[in-house]
């Protein structure tokens, strides 16, 4: 096992083991991979001891390190008012609390499941990922760093390092909803991450963000671009939700069939948004 | 100093004392196996199939042996003990040459590290052929379906006569062609066709429950060592430590007397540690080995392939009056086994057409295999699935004849005295009166008021009871209870205490005796020193157990009157044991001390016989015990989000001999009540295989996905159990599958007949009704 | 197999402890094989169940998630140092006075996850208690006593205590 203390370690101790590395930040999802037998990693690259990873910044925008935190979310006041509620709603509902002192967004994004729960609202926010690697640093729109189930655009030499969230402007509402049959300790059957951005009582941007109703998590394009230049009534946001349904391509699985995560497609995207809304009018919903 | 007291306020029967095991508990201290070492200690692990049914063709050990640290590697060609045709799971040790379930072991390591036996099973190399697998147990009934057992394997009634006692016909013989009917039994009384002919409403639904898991949080554990005679000695996480003992001297083909099984801290049970499972194999490893070798399943394989409740499905139809009289109930029940046979069919047939009065009855029970781990008991076996049937059934017909729901029960629930389906009467029950007794709750009685509240920013509201219990077990079992040479009281038994039952057996002691409970001192003994005892299952430890203790402490009473007798030179009948010493009653100056007694049974040259008490009681007459549950929950009709707001039990707990540990059976009953009814089920795909082998996707339920649980206890006394007592461990686990399809069906107008009640199955049902 | 092991130290219940481990080992298996501390249980291994609920730096965490070596140098506290070997912690001594404990299994774990609770947040409501240890799975008790136990443990400790 390494353990750098430095992203700059990090890239050359990656660069030194090639594909036989493995990193771990938070070990929540790779920990049961290892004892499940489904990973055998010749050896891993510890990122628990790289404090510039574990930094969370807001000034204009968000910078969120790679090793923060899920509960660090949660907590976190600067993410607890209308903006960035969604982000801070996502981290609360990562598995357990015991699972949230560990569990990390890098890991999150980099796991990349499809029911990933932080990764929507992110997406929803247009973040940025932040690469570094052997040739120095790259920056990837969120949206293309996942490309498939549990793969990403990370060569085998590369590490995320950051979230770069542009600054949403000060009319924007965000809001993350999953179900899940059990309120803690549970995965996503679905999970939605609104925002909408308002100026003079009309939408001028909005995004939704669908979590395990694909390979991937999604946007709802069709519907974020219904909503876009309109007054948001609950006519629009209910028409807005039935489009994101199409963009769901979700399977039967023993978390939840077809047809029930197209139905919570719906409903959470319609309620996603109604909250979003109020909170971009500077409600406390 | 205490203060003077009569027999009749000895600290014992009735009080709420904490387990004295609690500062053991919260401090980490209890040993569990898991935690337990030995000098040389090898860890064991399991080769597990893959694949529900196949032939093994090939194993091929050899790369596994050769990595260092490993000390043995056993397949079922290294265990001349196996038999084909394996009549129980724990007889089936290694797979011989066919596979009938996934997770089945097919080889095992045992090693210096555990990661050194989990390595070598990666290098076991096993060849498949894979062959059909029966995973529905409808389609297993069928000719034609994939045969699970080896023809000529008997059923397995064991586990219905450690559990129910209660007698019942076998069905006639299966049609020849359906190799996986393993049991049948049936039921009849008076005309059927008649009854259905002249009924104004006939109801007929198909309940389906499915497999559940005991989820007890310490996975099965195992420590075994041989000495050089050849003795075994067994740390197991057991239920019954003399069970083990049998079952795994009947595969090793050994004395009993040569196996020692040691009892240790049983991290939860529920049933699921009543049968053998891992204990043949870690000793035959122990064996080859000659070192200790611990045995520690992975939660994985617990849930791939530990011993689940089985499935049920029940077909019930039922004939009644415009006026709600009940003219005619048919049933079909089938109980899906898994590989092997175990369940318990005299069960459902008695709640189904016994435990309300129906005139006639047909009822059919089936046990079939199928492909998947065999099942065994989980607290109250078959009856939380039963009474989802016939409660849900019931409630329906009161709401489709606009009758009370509780009148309706009441009217038609049997007395004792009345006949089940097997013709025994019932015995003495609180049926009646925790029905009365829930029906004055006032949730129950404000329920409309929940029901109208129901929109405005709330999701859809309602309430919903059920009634429910369990038979009681029986089973022979012993105690003494000797005093000591300083006057305290020490009681031993082999009773395994799974459920804070040895406090109450202290209890019982000191009230029988007449000696405060801090005097008294209760032991489980291994199966070398302690008298013989049945499993701590069946609700039956307190009832029985409870009764040796009893009997044993009084005989020990009666030992000690008789010398204290001799010494006042007066009657037996004139003395009376106050405050430690035994006194002519109303003398309290002129007596003799415990003490002085119990010393005098210990000393060099005395001629005082000691005091032993001895009790080794069998029995005859079971003590039904009921519990009723009520829900008030509310629904989110577009996501089915089922919240629960108030849960509450009433129970007959015949006399609680400690009211603090009857409220943690009773809650913590509920709680596994509530898993079945709204988000447990073992999920396996078309090929057999568990979908959700992990406590993230089997969902027992979470301290935030539940209220408080209130607790009221009835108490109409046994006639027979000791001071009244009956078994309450069991009850609390019946109703709420029912509870809750009542509630939701008075919320949101939807019917739902198989449980787990899921959000999706809910809101889909909702969507589908418009 | 690579078992070449590494030599780390760490705080474990407020007194600095050497010890060498194995790359994959998990903080469990260090404390309960290698440090004999077998109060935190393996109830699953994969950070479902809660039972090896420990504080790394005083925040509860599942310790069969966590590899030994990410505990280099950092504080540990585990269920054998939450009292004293005198006197049980205020919890401890509620979980008793209430019969909390049933089978037993899952208490170390519960309590240390309300102990973290607790420390955070000193007076809970009942809902924060539930969500506070619904990362750990009991099977015994409904959980009913055990929020009554931490509810009247956090109201015993006078205010800022902590
Ligand atoms: C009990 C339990 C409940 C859970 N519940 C949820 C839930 O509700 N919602 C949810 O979304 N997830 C859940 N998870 C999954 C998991 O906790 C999250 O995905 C978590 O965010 C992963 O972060 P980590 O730091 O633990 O990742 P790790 O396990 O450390 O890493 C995950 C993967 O990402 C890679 N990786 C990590 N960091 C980087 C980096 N900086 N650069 C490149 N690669 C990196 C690792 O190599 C590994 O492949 C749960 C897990 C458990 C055990």
């Amino acid at each position: 096992m390494i353990l750098p203390g430095s992203v700059k370690e990090c890239v050359q101790a990656l660069a030194e083991h090639g594909a036989a590395a493995k990193l771990v930040a938070g070990g929540t999802d790779l920990l049961p991979q290892l004892k499940n037998h489904l990973l055998k990693p010749g050896v891993v690259v510890d990122l628990s001891g790289v404090a510039t990873l574990k930094k969370l910044t807001a000034d204009k925008g968000l910078r969120i390190g790679a090793a923060v935190t899920a509960r660090e979310l949660e907590r976190d006041g600067r993410l607890a008012t209308g903006a960035y509620r969604g982000l801070a709603e996502s981290g609360a509902l990562v598995g357990s609390v015991q699972v949230r002192h560990l569990a990390t967004v890098g890991g999150n994004i980099c796991n990349a499941a499809p029911s990933a729960d932080m990764i929507p609202p992110l997406l929803a926010l247009d973040a940025e990922a932040v690469i570094a690697g052997p040739r120095g640093e790259r920056r990837v729109p969120l949206r293309d760093f996942i490309t498939g189930v549990r793969t990403t655009v990370l060569g085998a030499d590369e590490l995320l390092v950051e979230l770069s969230v542009p600054d949403p402007g000060p009319h924007s509402g965000g809001a993350y909803l999953r179900h899940t049959p059990r309120r803690e300790l549970d995965i996503a059957v679905v999970g939605v991450g609104s925002q909408v951005t308002l100026a003079n009582g009309v939408c001028t941007k909005a995004r939704i963000a669908l979590a395990a109703v694909a390979p991937t998590p999604v946007h709802a394009r069709a519907a974020e671009r219904a909503l876009e230049g309109q007054a948001l009534t609950p006519q629009r946001i209910e028409e807005a939700a039935k489009l994101a349904v199409e963009a769901a391509r979700p399977i039967s699985d023993q978390r939840g069939s077809v047809e029930f995560r197209r139905h919570l497609v719906r409903v959470l995207t319609r309620r996603t948004l109604t909250t979003a809304l109020a909170r971009a009018n500077g409600g406390q919903a | 100093m205490s203060t003077m007291k009569t027999t009749r306020d000895v600290r014992g029967v009735g009080l709420s004392i904490p387990r004295p095991d609690g500062p053991e508990k919260v401090t980490g201290r209890v040993q569990y196996v898991a935690d337990m070492t030995s000098r040389g200690l090898l860890h064991a692990k399991l080769l597990r199939s893959r694949h529900a049914h196949a032939r093994i063709v090939g194993i091929d050990t050899t790369r596994a042996k050769a990595l260092p640290g490993v000390r043995a590697v056993l397949t079922a060609r290294d265990i001349p003990e196996l038999k084909h045709k394996a009549p129980t799971r724990a007889h089936a040790v290694l797979a011989i040459d066919r596979v009938v379930f996934a997770g089945q072991p097919v080889a095992a390591v045992a090693a210096d590290e555990a990661a050194i036996a989990e390595e070598a099973l990666d290098l076991i190399e096993v060849q498949y052929e894979v062959l059909p697998a029966a995973v529905d147990p409808l389609k297993s009934m069928q000719p034609g379906a994939p045969p699970v057992a080896e023809l000529g394997t008997e059923a397995d009634t064991s586990e219905a006569l450690a559990h129910s006692a209660v007698a019942m016909a076998k069905g006639e013989a299966a049609p020849a062609k359906a190799v996986n009917i393993s049991q049948t039994a049936a039921v009849k009384r008076g005309d059927v066709a008649k009854g259905f002919a002249e009924s104004d409403l006939v109801l007929e639904h198909t309940y389906r429950v499915p497999m559940v898991h005991q989820g007890y949080l310490e996975p099965h554990a195992v420590l075994a060592e041989w000495d050089r005679a050849g003795n075994l000695t067994l740390w197991a996480s057991t239920q019954g430590s003399f069970n083990t003992r049998s079952e795994v001297a009947d595969v090793l083909g050994i004395e009993e007397n040569r196996i020692k099984v040691i009892p240790v801290e049983c991290g939860g049970g529920f049933g699921g540690k009543i049968r053998a499972l891992c204990e043949p194999i870690t000793a035959l490893l122990a064996r080859a080995t000659k070192r200790p070798v611990r045995y520690v399943m992975t939660r994985r394989e617990e849930l791939e392939a530990g011993m689940p409740a089985p499935q049920v499905i029940i077909r019930l139809k039922t004939g009644v009056k415009r006026d709600g009289a009940l003219m005619a109930l048919e049933a079909e029940t089938v109980l899906e086994s898994g590989a092997f046979s175990g369940t318990v069919l005299a069960v459902s047939a008695v709640f189904l057409g016994s435990l309300y009065r129906w005139p006639a009855f047909d009822i059919k029970g089936s046990e079939v295999l199928t492909h998947k781990p065999s099942v065994a008991a989980y607290r109250a076996p078959v009856a939380p699935q039963t009474i989802f049937a016939i409660d849900s059934h019931m409630e329906s017909l009161a709401r489709a004849l606009a009758l009370d729901p509780v009148e309706f029960r009441r009217r038609h629930l049997q007395k004792p005295g009345e006949p089940m389906v097997n013709n025994q009467p019932w015995a003495s029950n609180g049926a009646h009166e925790v029905l009365t007794r829930i029906a004055e709750h006032p949730l129950w009685k404000e329920r409309e008021a929940w029901k109208k509240s129901s929109g405005n920013g709330h999701g859809l509201r309602g309430t919903g009871l059920a009634l429910g219990g369990w038979l009681g077990g029986l089973q022979p079992t012993s105690a003494t209870v000797k005093l000591n040479p300083d006057g305290t009281l020490a009681v031993l038994t082999g009773q395994v205490d799974i459920a804070g039952t040895n406090i109450a057996l202290a209890q019982i002691a000191a009230t029988a005796y007449g000696l405060d409970i801090d005097k008294v001192k209760i032991t489980t003994g291994d199966t070398d020193v302690a008298p013989l005892t049945g499993l701590s299952a069946g609700s039956k430890t307190i009832y029985t157990v409870g009764t040796a203790v009893l009997q044993a402490a009084q005989n020990a009473r009666q030992q000690t009157l008789e010398i204290a007798a001799k010494e006042l030179e007066a009657s037996v009948q004139d003395l009376e044991i106050v405050d430690g010493k035994v006194i002519v009653r109303g003398v309290p100056d002129k007596g003799v001390t415990l003490a002085s007694i119990g010393k005098k049974g210990n000393l060099y040259m005395s001629k005082v016989e000691p005091v032993l008490g001895v009790a080794h009681p069998a029995f005859s007459q079971q003590a039904p015990a009921f519990a009723a549950q009520l829900a008030r929950i509310e629904v989110d009709p577009d996501t089915g989000q089922t919240t629960l707001h108030d849960f509450v039990v009433v129970q007959d707990a015949g006399h609680a001999i400690n009211p603090l540990g009857v409220e943690g059976q009773m809650q913590g009953g509920a709680v596994q009540s509530l898993g079945i009814a709204l988000t447990e089920a073992l999920m396996y795909d078309d090929s057999g295989r568990l979908m959700n082998p992990s406590l993230l996707d089997y969902r027992t339920l979470t301290a935030a996905d539940l209220p408080d649980i209130e607790t009221i206890i009835v108490e109409v006394p046994s006639p027979s159990g000791p001071y009244g007592a009956r078994g309450v461990g069991e009850p609390p686990i019946v109703p709420a599958p029912a509870a809750l399809a009542n509630a939701i069906h008075d919320a949101t107008g939807v019917r739902l007949t198989e449980v787990p009640l899921t959000p999706e199955r809910i809101a889909l049902a909702i969507a589908a009704k418009g | 197999m690579n078992v070449r092991k590494q030599a780390m130290t760490l705080t474990l219940n407020d007194e600095l402890v050497e010890v060498l481990v194995k790359p994959y080992e998990t903080l469990l298996d260090t404390l309960r094989e290698t440090l004999g501390l077998t109060g935190p249980k393996e109830g699953c291994g994969t950070g479902d169940c809660g039972a090896c609920t420990v504080h790394l730096d005083g925040k509860a965490v599942a310790s069969c998630l966590v590899l030994a070596l990410q505990a280099r140098n950092r504080q540990v506290r585990t269920i054998e140092g939450l009292g004293t070997d005198d006197t049980l912690h205020p919890l401890q001594d509620a979980f008793v006075r209430h019969g909390v404990p049933q089978c037993g299994f899952c208490i170390p774990g519960v309590l240390m996850a309300a102990a973290a609770l607790l420390a955070e947040t000193p007076r809970p409501s009942d809902e924060e208690i539930r969500y506070g240890i619904a990362g750990n799975l009991c099977r015994c008790t409904g959980y009913t006593k055990m929020v009554t136990a931490i509810a009247e443990a956090a109201a015993a400790v006078p205010q800022g205590a902590r």
